[in-house]
């Protein structure tokens, strides 16, 4: 006798599958580092997204501010508490140190953190070395990634 | 998550089709060289990219791969006659050579030339290592041959083998380069399992349940670091390469022998993952062999008859131990590393249905492995750009398990570890 397993896994029984959402639409805070990631959220932004919101940084001492592509100021403690997902965007030899004050939040409310290095292959070693020194202990996830083009696939796998 | 057409992309590998096409650039895996043991031995059916093929070998010992059925009438080679340098079809005694050639039409006198008119598609088959391969693409773009290290280690040193995984090679391929899974499907096995245990890393592993990830761009692939806390502030990393389409390679633990796997459509619906352990530093010592063939590590053991098929599979429901489970001894109920992943990637159905995913961070690896393969193939099909992984200097490299400074890129700290280094054993902890 056929087991269930074998029955279940046919393409025939995966017609079946549930044709509901499954999920809520995820909001998701996109942060750029340093000014050669502002250029690239500006362009991001353009396309079209569920819940994900962009932002460049003002650092003033231990703080900083977030401001969205028009100029307008956001508090980051009240940004990352409605967030799912922050994904912080940096470029390799960049001063990422608003990295540090971004994950304490995240880290306090227990949000997930991403960042994306841009621009490796043209930096140096140490360029590179310096921004994933200020990453790593606050990004879950690290990805080093030869082409800015990656971050909208990511995005969109995401469901951002 | 994947739109429809995304996912039909990637997951369609027959003729005609931009992964298809793909992975007609690179040199595959097609048997066990013990499957064709000598020259007039029995030919075997294999079919690969969707193709049906029959692999032979002559009285030359000339390997052959050509169309498994007859120009004539269309039945299968399978049941022709191996014999004096050709393969006879017993139906009407029509006789090809091992390059496909119809060498002989009895009804046909000879001086008509007929069968010189009549040639079965035929892809090189060439023995690597253990592993008899093939290139299913067109001549006059044939990369050279596979420099994969486990196929060029001495033979004692290496142990291969396959199995069926019914199910699509691309949900196969992203389980084996997740290593997020591993604290959680495997859990259990780690220091169980004889091919795992007695590793520091183990330690690691388990004290720390939430590793940290880095997903790097390789020339061949990508490279995928799990860092855990390790002494004094360092980090004990395991890194995966992914060798494009289709490679991984896993980071070993102490002395034991590294492996990986390849994962090669068969159709759409089902794949071969090839499996391999070596150390490229010493043979294997016996209990390690005996280990594998028992079913240890990525190995399996096999139903009954030459299927390659693993005895726990979806016609028992993987023989699924609910006590076992309940008791923890086993994290799904499933026993075995390598049944663990293949009922768990068997379970999401033939092609799993991307568009109802909701992946994560920690899915960054897939994500970036998607991305990379499309690319790839759009770059093949638009500009007929060779494919990353093609090129040997891509595969000859290595994972790696490694503690390091918490600062540096491990493609830098670790690159004489990450690469092939003849005769000395991989990094490991």
């Amino acid at each position: 006798m056929e087991s269930e397993s074998a029955r279940m896994t046919t393409a025939a029984e995966a017609r079946f599958r549930i044709n509901a959402p499954n999920s809520q639409p995820r909001s998701v805070k996109v942060i750029a580092l340093d000014t050669p990631s502002q250029r690239v959220i500006a362009q991001l932004a353009k396309g079209k997204w569920n819940r994900t919101s962009f932002f460049s940084t003002a650092t003033s001492g231990n703080s900083i501010q977030l401001k969205d592509l028009s100029g307008r100021a956001f508090d980051l403690e009240a940004e990352v508490a409605n967030a799912n997902l922050v994904v912080m965007i940096a470029s390799s030899g960049e001063n990422s140190q608003a990295a540090g004050i971004i994950g304490e939040a995240c880290k306090d409310k227990r949000v997930m953190t991403t960042a994306l290095v841009l621009g490796s292959e043209a930096k140096t070693d140490e360029a590179l070395s310096k921004t994933l020194a200020q990453l790593r202990p606050h990004a879950l996830m690290v990805v080093i990634a030869s082409a800015e083009e990656y971050i909208e696939d990511m995005l969109t796998a995401l469901r951002a | 998550m994947l739109t429809r057409e995304q996912n039909d992309l990637l997951t369609a590998s027959g003729p005609g089709t931009p992964i298809g096409r793909l992975f007609r650039s690179y040199w595959l895996p097609a048997l066990l060289a013990s499957e064709l043991p000598e020259n007039e031995c029995p030919p075997v059916r294999v079919k690969l990219l969707s193709e049906r093929l029959l692999a032979w070998r002559d009285t030359q010992g000339r390997y052959s791969l050509i169309d498994e059925f007859c120009a004539h009438r269309g039945t299968s080679l399978w049941v022709g006659r191996n014999e004096e340098n050709g393969l006879r079809c017993p139906y009407h005694g029509w006789k090809y050579d091992w390059t496909g050639q119809c060498v002989e039409v009895p009804s046909e006198a000879e001086e008509s030339g007929f069968c010189q008119k009549i040639k079965l598609k035929s892809y090189p088959l060439v023995k690597r290592g253990d592993v008899l391969w093939t290139y299913m693409g067109p001549a006059e773009q044939q990369p050279p041959l596979p420099e994969f290290e486990f196929a060029t280690v001495p033979s004692n040193q290496s142990y291969i083998s396959k199995r069926l995984q019914e199910c699509n090679w691309l949900q196969a391929l992203e389980g084996g380069i997740d290593s997020s899974h591993t604290s959680w499907l495997h859990r259990g096995d780690l220091e169980r399992d004889p091919l795992h245990r007695g590793s520091k890393g183990n330690t690691y592993n388990l004290q720390d349940s939430r590793p940290y990830f880095e997903v790097v761009e390789s020339p061949g692939g990508l490279m995928i670091g799990a860092r855990r806390n390790a002494e004094g502030g360092k980090y004990y990393w395991r890194i995966t390469q992914w060798i494009m389409p289709c490679v991984s390679m896993i980071a070993p633990r102490a002395d034991h022998p590294a492996g990986g796997h390849f994962w090669i459509p068969i159709d759409d619906e089902n794949c071969w993952v090839w499996n391999w352990d070596y150390h490229a530093a010493r043979p294997l010592h016996q209990e390690e062999v005996e280990a594998m063939k028992n079913g240890g590590g990525r190995h399996v053991i096999y139903e009954p008859g030459n299927t390659f098929r693993a005895q726990a599979n979806k016609d028992n429901d993987f023989l699924i131990d609910r006590a076992a489970q309940k008791a923890g001894l086993t994290y799904s109920g499933i026993a075995g590393f390598a049944m663990q992943d293949s009922g768990i990637q068997e379970l999401m159905g033939p092609v799993v249905d991307r568009s109802k995913e909701n992946l994560v961070s920690t899915d960054n690896g897939i994500i970036m492995a998607r991305h990379r393969l499309m690319r790839a193939a759009k770059a093949l099909l638009e500009k007929g750009a060779r494919p990353p992984g093609a090129d040997p200097e891509h595969q000859r490299v290595r994972a790696a398990s490694i503690v390091l400074p918490p600062d540096q890129p491990f493609k830098d700290a670790a690159s004489e570890e990450l690469k092939v280094r003849p005769g000395l054993k991989h990094a490991s902890v």
